[in-house]
């Protein structure tokens, strides 16, 4: 940002560099170990007393002069000039920090260059001592310019100590530089053998070419061991987070990574190969074949090594976009295009944002992202985009994945960016957000019959959970299932009711299906899994509340002793389309398609280096729970891996930083009240309140999964909370949670049952599972807190969308209202009287306050 | 749009701003005589193989001798200057070279097409016959190009009024061809060049005499000859380059500064005598006065160029850092004293070598 940006498009993403520097890199190792190699078959001639060896030495020589002279020494310069152009801020931090490396340096090149050419030059004619002692001078002289530029390249990789103190030394000798120094030794001396290959195979007389192929093998095969043991050392000395970085994380390291080992051992039998007798005509393509699998070769391990400091160009200093570590938060305060120097459009409006939004992508994407190039092309990367979906990459980069910076603008910045992206590059207009997708209304539906004269028995049914989302791709994967717990007591009435323990047998019937409700040990609870769940009537109609009808028999007799009605949730409106792509799967308003699953599966085994798409392909789809544990289901999951809730909250709460409060809840879960499903329906969503209430936002939310995590020594719960920031709490003060187990509390507010104090429950979870609202009784400890007040987001009285009192069917059948279970002083549907004790609990005689 | 606004900051420098100005002046000076007699010579040798079409003239031969040693220290020594420029200078000149970006990166690939052509002009000299002119074509026109593609750079960046074209013109094809001085000096370093190579060539002649002494005399003197021509011409362009020069830093040079119009002063007083002495076939005098020519040419344009930046910066501005390298200096200093030492050493071993051999 401090200097102007080479617009380079196609060739842009760092494609110069790689081509330049690659090239450069193997003919520069090559006139390292070559000079060794040199001076050695020199030694080698004299000791055997052979002119033939000594002839091909020279001859070596020559080509060893051009080639590092011409080819190495000018691709040095240019590497240099690359960097300037495409770098020119990290470029200028590393002169002015080792300028007297780089000077030292030189003096070596001097000095090699003297050496080779008199080397050379007097090859035959300068006595054998003093020609050798030039041999080694070269190669001393070669040897001590990889000393210093390996410092200074491994100080961008690892910086170490020169982080704070800022201290050549500390930078120079960094953690990686004896192991990195190792590496290029050996890979030097490797690639002599390689290049000798090359006229050795030239060589007329048989036996001389076999025997100084075959020596030329040795100096391939010798060193690889070392090699292999400096890699290992290598990657050992890398700080965890960069290893973890490189070796289990970043997407596109993995092919490298395998490319460098498969090719290992395929270098080396082709090194084996070479010391076979074969004719010169078969060896000389070998030797070219042999050559250009070095360049592959030495190729993967930069690639490693470049792209492994990625997001940075010096690691935990300067970001690949030459912006400095420090300065991110303020451009992210004042933003980019208003501080930046080479900018044309500081002030954005509709005369000039793609204009801007160009400025911004050429500063923030170019160094990395090519537009039509091979390097990280950005068109394939955004063609299925929607702003939506782009706004989120660009709030969640850097912060959910490892490999890219965090986005270094503000909001302006990011609209100018993707006004950019999609109208000026992928040519799609900015659609307007989609129309609000409501629920076929259907008849109503009506109450099971109720006779408060002559019925003895009240039946309350109500479903486990009021928002129940199910993902119905499981051809592809489970995240949740379609199913809901329904729950019932039976009441006996009379002035001192009674909940009917034994002797009664409960069923239900919902659509198709039917089946009973068992009692369960606690308070004459009945209940049943009902699984699966359809919210699909038809294939194409949506219908996420179906009717479940439960009838109370007396065991013995058959004889009906109650029935009633109510819904039993299953909600499919899952948002992930709005940044997964893909349409929805049913009636355009709901339901997970395949191409969304398959997406989310891709993005998964990308960031997580899984292979759940392939085995989606294969027919055996995977649970998320089976990896990730999830108390709803008992599923343990794996241990050393985060809860599924605090993963996917904790993962994506920076994506959704674009939306405030509940909007962010509503991105994924149904609960858009433009939506087709809109969940959370009850008498909260009336009295004003919405998910954040409650749940926090989403990063707190998010905090609150991650932080028994973080107890737990889950490396990537730290992670990813050190990337969360929350407006309303600071981090220390948001409690722990478990996900399912530890919720919100309905007493938070309503303190000793009366109207709420306060209009925020987030931060005060009950204690532990049979706390929760959802497994709690009332005072009495007789009824179920549900039975009454029907399940969390669903509380009487609701507002179902497809048909307004389809939720409250049962107090509609026993009260004529859609109030809690006994409202208005209603005691006697159960009591037969009425009563004068407040036994259920405190304030539950009196009117409804909310009508 | 404000220029200074468009100058990038700065960097701190780990050691006080007058130790990378001697450096700069010091390698730059070494990289001015070597590149001037590489492309000097290379000149000399196309014009003289263009008037003896399929001969094989020994100015030639010296040339084909020597070009390939030339262009490794020419670049070689090219890359300290730029080394301690980038330090001093860096926020001007990076910003120049990204401007002018695919300009400045095809240096590198005429460089190899330039070079690979002087190994097969030496090295084939012989077997060539008449395609030895075709042959250095290929060496003496990249290097043309690579001049001039310099001479904007480091005009380019002197003008920071004129950087704003970037913002119409942001993909890296700039270059600095409205600036009256471009071409002039341009010209200044070419004619420099071959002036340098013609004495060049005489001193290459002068060491080999014993090889071949009736025609080093004629080779000496033709080698003066184009000196002494070209330094003649020098003095046109040179008064050409200073009418173009913008009014503030003409009259710095020419009195504003008593520094700058002395060592101006000195500088055509030097040039003149070298003429002179190059007349009477004084060699080694000649080289010596105008080395001293060339050390305080290259003093003007240092100061010239800060006269350029006045408004905008002072290598003076420059802060030093929290963490100076003054040890760091000493060890550059020990071991350029080392590195020449073992140069000494092995030019021994090798001068040794080839009289052994005569």
């Amino acid at each position: 940002m401090n200097y102007p940006v080479w617009q380079l498009d196609t060739a842009g993403g760092g494609l110069l560099i790689a081509a330049i520097a690659v090239f450069h890199v193997y003919i520069s190792h090559f006139a390292v170990g070559g000079g060794l190699f040199l001076v050695v078959t020199e030694m080698k001639g004299y000791r055997e007393k052979s002119a033939a060896i000594l002839d091909y030495t020279h001859r070596h020589a020559k080509f060893f002069l051009l080639t590092s002279m011409v080819l190495g020494g000018m691709t040095g310069v240019g590497i240099w000039f690359t960097i300037s152009l495409l770098t020119p801020a990290a470029t200028s931090t590393l002169i002015h920090n080792f300028v007297f490396g780089w000077a030292i340096e030189w003096l070596f090149f001097v000095g090699e260059i003297v050496a080779l050419f008199i080397y050379y030059y007097t090859f035959g004619r300068m006595n054998r001592r003093d020609h050798l002692r030039v041999g080694w001078l070269y190669f001393l002289f070669a040897w001590l310019s990889l000393f210093v530029i390996n410092g200074i390249i491994g100080c961008m990789l690892t910086p170490g100590k020169w982080l704070t103190s800022q201290n050549f030394w500390d930078g120079f000798f960094n953690p990686t530089f004896w192991p990195a120094l190792a590496l290029r030794t050996t890979l030097a001396l490797m690639l002599a053998g390689l290049f000798g290959f090359v006229t050795a195979t030239t060589l007329k007389e048989d036996g001389l070419r076999e025997r100084m192929v075959r020596y030329c093998a040795l100096w391939l095969l010798a060193p690889f061991a070392f090699f292999l043991a400096s890699a290992y050392w290598y990657a050992a000395a890398l700080p965890q987070p960069l290893y973890a970085h490189i070796f289990q994380r970043a997407p596109e390291l993995a092919a490298y990574v395998r490319t460098f080992l498969t090719l290992s051992p395929i270098l080396f039998a082709g090194g084996l190969l070479m010391a076979i007798r074969l004719p010169g005509r078969v060896k000389k393509p070998l030797a070219a074949a042999m050559l250009l699998l070095g360049l592959v070769y030495m190729g993967s391990f930069e690639f490693i090594r470049e792209g492994g400091r990625r997001p940075y160009i010096i690691y935990d200093h300067t970001y690949s976009t030459s912006i400095a570590k420090a300065d991110v938060a303020r451009l992210q305060e004042e933003g980019f295009l208003n501080t930046a120097r080479w900018i044309k459009n500081r002030k954005v409006d509709d005369t000039n944002r793609l204009a801007a939004g160009r400025e911004v992508y050429n500063n923030l994407c170019l160094p990395c992202h090519s537009i039509g190039g091979p390097m990280h092309d950005i068109l394939p990367l955004t063609a299925h985009d929607t702003p939506l979906s782009l706004d989120a990459k660009l709030r969640g980069m850097g912060r959910a994945d490892t490999y890219m910076p965090p986005f270094a603008g503000n909001d302006d910045d990011r609209a100018a960016l993707t006004a950019f992206i999609l109208q000026g590059l992928q040519h799609r207009p900015l659609e307007p957000p989609a129309a609000p997708a409501a629920l076929t209304p259907v008849a109503a539906e009506a109450p099971s019959p109720f006779d408060a004269a002559t019925d003895g028995y009240v039946l309350l049914a109500w479903a486990e959970f009021g928002l129940n989302e199910a993902t119905d791709a499981d051809h592809l994967f489970g995240l949740l299932p379609a199913a809901n717990r329904l729950n019932a007591q039976l009441i006996r009435r009379g002035e001192t009711p009674e909940l009917v323990r034994d002797g009664v047998a409960l069923a239900f019937t919902i659509g198709d299906q039917s089946g009973t409700l068992p009692p369960t040990d606690s308070e004459a609870l009945y209940s049943t899994q009902v699984t699966p769940l359809s919210p699909y009537p038809t294939p194409d109609t949506y219908q996420p509340y179906p009717v479940v009808t439960v009838e109370a028999r007396d065991k013995a007799t058959n004889q009906l002793l109650a029935t009633t009605k109510t819904v039993l949730p299953v909600i499919t409106e899952l948002g992930c389309k709005n940044c997964h792509g893909g349409p929805w799967r049913v009636a355009g308003q709901t339901g997970l398609s395949d191409v969304t699953a398959r997406n989310i599966l891709a993005a998964h085994d990308r960031l997580s280096r899984t292979d759940l798409l392939a085995r989606a392909k294969a027919g055996k789809p995977a649970a998320c729970r089976e990896c990730h544990a999830d108390p709803r289901f008992t599923a343990p999951g794996d241990p050393a891996r985060l809860n599924l809730s605090a993963a996917i909250h904790g993962f994506h709460a920076p994506y959704t930083e674009g939306h405030a409060g509940a909007a962010a809840c509503h991105l994924c879960h149904g609960t858009d009240p433009q939506g087709a499903s809109r969940a959370f329906r009850g008498i909260h969503h009336a009295a004003g309140l919405d998910c954040s209430n409650c749940h926090g936002t989403m990063a707190d939310n998010a905090i609150s999964l991650l932080q028994p995590e973080v107890e737990a020594g889950k490396t990537e719960a730290v992670r990813l909370l050190g990337h969360l920031t929350t407006a309303t709490t600071s981090p220390d003060e948001i409690r722990p949670r478990r996900p399912w187990l530890n919720e919100p509390d309905c007493l938070t507010c309503h303190q000793a049952f009366g109207p709420p104090e306060t209009d925020s429950a987030f931060n005060a979870w009950n204690e532990e599972e049979a706390t929760l609202y959802r497994n709690r009784s009332d005072e009495s400890g007789i009824l179920r807190c549900a039975a009454c007040h029907n399940s969390a987001h669903a509380l009487y009285p609701a507002e179902n969308p497809s048909q307004a009192q389809r939720d409250n069917l049962v107090p509609r059948q026993y009260q004529n209202s859609p109030y809690p279970m006994g409202a208005d002083r209603g005691c006697p549907v159960c009591h037969i009287e009425p009563m004068d004790t407040e036994m259920h609990h405190a304030n539950s005689l009196r009117m409804m306050r909310n009508r | 749009m404000d220029p200074a606004t468009l100058v990038p900051t700065p960097d701190t420098i780990p050691v006080a701003w007058g130790w990378f100005q001697f450096l700069l002046m010091l390698t730059f000076v070494l990289h001015l005589l070597v590149m001037n007699a590489m492309l000097g010579s290379g000149i000399i040798a196309l014009a003289t193989h263009l008037t003896h079409p399929g001969g094989s003239p020994a100015i030639c031969r010296l040339t084909a001798g020597k070009l390939t040693y030339l262009i490794a220290f020419a670049v070689n020594f090219g890359v300290a200057p730029l080394l301690f420029l980038q330090v001093l200078y860096g926020q001007f000149l990076y910003t120049s070279s990204v401007l002018m970006a695919w300009h400045w990166l095809a240096v590198v690939g005429l460089l190899i097409l330039a070079y690979a052509s002087a190994y097969v002009y030496s090295h084939n000299y012989k077997p060539l016959g008449s395609g030895r002119c075709g042959v250095l074509w290929l060496v003496v026109a990249p290097l043309l190009l690579i001049g001039f593609i310099f001479s904007n750079n480091m005009t380019l960046m002197l003008h920071p009024e004129t950087w704003r074209h970037y913002f119409d013109h942001p993909t890296g094809t700039l270059l600095n061809l409205s600036d009256p001085i471009l071409i002039p000096g341009y010209l200044h370093a070419v004619v420099a060049s071959v002036a340098i190579g013609g004495l060049f060539l005489a001193l290459v002649a002068r060491f080999q005499r014993h090889d071949n002494t009736r025609n080093a005399e004629k080779q000496i003197a033709t080698g003066l000859r184009w000196f002494s021509i070209a330094t003649l011409v020098q003095l046109w362009i040179g008064a050409w380059l200073l009418g173009a020069q913008p009014d503030p830093v003409r009259a710095f040079l020419l009195g504003g500064s008593p520094l700058a119009a002395t060592l101006l002063a000195l500088s055509v007083v030097g040039g003149l005598t070298a003429v002179g002495l190059a007349f009477s076939h004084k060699l080694l005098p000649t080289v010596g006065v105008t080395v001293l020519t060339v050390v305080l040419m290259a003093l003007v344009r240092d100061l010239m160029r800060r006269a350029y930046l006045a408004p905008y910066f002072s290598p003076a501005d420059l802060s030093v850092a929290q963490q100076t390298q003054y040890g760091l200096l000493a060890l550059f200093f020990v071991l350029l004293l080392a590195t020449l030492a073992t140069i000494i050493y092995m030019l021994r071993l090798a001068a040794v070598a080839n009289r052994e051999v005569r």
